[in-house]
């Protein structure tokens, strides 16, 4: 059974590390010369269904074109709508570093599969949201130039990995005294034998799953910390301040045509998708921590500690990749 | 117990497999571009001019021009300036060769960013060798961005020149294999394999230009 723990611990391990190392911000090498504000650069390398990538591109190219039709043509609204929302769906089915540190908090942390739902679509709209409120300030308001708003973002970029450190420290201090509390605790066996059948008097007590007394701690009472919604909610700013490009091209495109509120309502929806898709992630966190916790709490304290270790692993990897890009953001000098 | 993991695992698997999938372009830009010749017949450079789409377009001339004309090209001129300077980070997006070496390109020169009427820009530059070359050998280049943020192509209509070129040179354009039949293979021995491809499709969709000259 401690080998299958082990086994589940390594692959969470590996997954996460596979998210992070994936994320295009960390494979970044400087700033493309065509960046746009939002700070989202392709990733080298990978690649595989040319299908896939040829939705992404025909959505891509039907919001630009809705958009243009906009204009002229009402209906085409629900063109824009329709493609925004597929577009936010299979765009965020790509890499990113909100969903990696999303993964990674759920694997960490979250135990809820509601709550990781809530927190996904959080996200995702805090994303929609950060868009929005960039080129509305920036270039509604303000009238900045394409390169003011690349500074802009760049700011919130910087804000949001320095989100994605504070909350990994913060995940790596609370996991590292759940693990070390593991280490601590006398071996479930042992504690089993030492709670065990003490006589009693009472000759109809029966030690069944139903006696209503503690046999063992049970592990899942063990855990470092519980459930907060401030870090819950310090999860879900790391994830999602830093806007998309995608996004701000199509607010900056509407805006030149006069359309603002229609860029806005499907940058709303693209988040929609997206929150789809990001959901779907957060729930295979949940599902794959929960299938590890019910190996640990058959198992024994090698298992529990395995579990404790692949929480810490994870809490590692978010404080590790938001220092990683904090000083990728740093030697391009400051954004 | 075994059982029950397996979903999730697999499921898991998926997810990654899919998040180490692909890029997606964000910019389009039209290329069009001319080998140009120095007088003593060797190639000097690469001139290009890259047409961008609309979106990036918009974002690119946002905050400039008054009552609502396109930008001039002072007013583009930082935005020009920023563009050019991280080109080289990334080898102009211009790869070339001959004799199957790659050659080098120097600082572009002769740097303009324009917008026409419709506030479509133009990022122009002349691109020169860091040696010309003789074009007795084949000479080719293609343009693409390996992280494939930006998706490039050749314009339609002329998309590759020769200017100043001795008589009898001859210009090829050479397009890509056509990407899904292949790529759809890959997919299934990537997953058993490295959950990576390794593909790189900006290069892929290239097209490559070729020159020869007698």
């Amino acid at each position: 059974m401690s080998r299958r723990a082990a086994f589940f611990a390594a692959a969470l391990a590996c997954g996460a590390a596979l998210l992070l190392l994936c994320d295009p911000a960390f494979a970044e090498a400087g700033r493309h010369p065509f960046a746009v504000a939002g700070g989202e650069t392709a990733s080298a390398g990978g690649g595989f269904a040319g299908l896939v990538l040829a939705w992404q591109n025909k959505f891509h190219q039907q919001l630009q074109m809705a958009a243009r039709a906009l204009k002229s043509d009402q209906n085409a609204f629900w063109t824009l709508a329709a493609a925004s929302f597929a577009y936010g769906v299979f765009h965020a089915a790509g890499p990113g570093h909100g969903k990696a540190v999303l993964a990674s908090y759920m694997i960490a942390n979250e135990t809820a599969l509601k709550r990781g739902l809530l927190l996904a679509a959080l996200a995702a709209a805090l994303q929609g949201a950060a868009a929005i409120a960039l080129v509305a300030v920036a270039a509604l308001a303000l009238n900045a130039t394409a390169q003011q708003m690349t500074a802009a973002a760049g700011l919130v970029e910087t804000a949001s990995y320095a989100a994605i450190a504070l909350l990994g420290a913060r995940l790596a201090y609370d996991k590292g005294r759940g693990f070390l509390e593991s280490w601590r605790a006398p071996a479930i066996g042992e504690a089993v034998g030492r709670f065990a059948c003490v006589a009693t008097d009472d000759p109809d007590h029966i030690h069944g799953p139903s006696c209503g007394h503690l046999h063992a701690p049970d592990p899942t009472t063990l855990d470092g910390a519980g459930f907060s919604w401030a870090g819950a909610l310090s999860a879900v700013v790391a994830a999602g301040l830093r806007p998309c490009s995608g996004a701000i091209l199509i607010l900056v495109f509407t805006l030149s045509q006069g359309l603002f509120a229609a860029g806005a309502a499907a940058v709303a929806l693209m988040s929609a998708g997206t929150a789809i898709t990001t959901g779907a992630i957060a729930a295979l966190a949940v599902l794959a921590k929960d299938a590890a916790q019910r190996l640990s709490r058959r198992s024994s304290k090698r298992a529990l500690l395995l579990g404790r270790g692949a929480e810490l692993a994870a809490a590692l990897f978010v404080l590790g990749f938001g220092l990683a890009l904090l000083a990728g953001v740093t030697a391009r000098g400051g954004a | 117990m075994r059982l029950r993991l397996v979903p999730a695992l697999l499921a898991f698997a998926l997810v990654l497999q899919s998040s180490v999938a692909r890029a997606h372009p964000h910019v389009w830009v039209a290329v069009r571009s001319e080998v140009v010749f120095a007088p003593d017949g060797k190639i000097a450079g690469v001139r290009h001019a890259w047409e961008f789409d609309e979106m990036y377009s918009a974002f690119a001339v946002q905050g400039l021009g008054k009552d609502g004309k396109p930008p001039t090209r002072e007013e583009l001129a930082p935005l020009a300036k920023t563009n050019v300077e991280s080109l080289a980070e990334f080898e102009f997006f211009t790869y070339a060769k001959q004799n199957n070496a790659k050659l080098k390109f120097k600082e572009p020169t002769e740097v303009a960013l324009e917008a026409d009427e419709k506030k479509i820009v133009t990022l122009r530059f002349f691109l020169p060798l860091e040696t010309p070359v003789s074009a007795q050998k084949p000479f080719s280049f293609q343009v693409y961005d390996p992280t494939y943020f930006v998706s490039f192509g050749f314009e339609k209509v002329e998309p590759v020149k020769l200017a100043k070129a001795p008589a009898g040179c001859s210009l090829s354009l050479v397009e890509p294999k056509p990407l899904v039949a292949a790529d759809s293979q890959k997919l299934s021995e990537a997953f058993f394999q490295n959950m990576s491809p390794g593909a790189d499709f900006g290069v892929k969709l290239a097209t490559r230009a070729i020159v020869a000259c007698p």
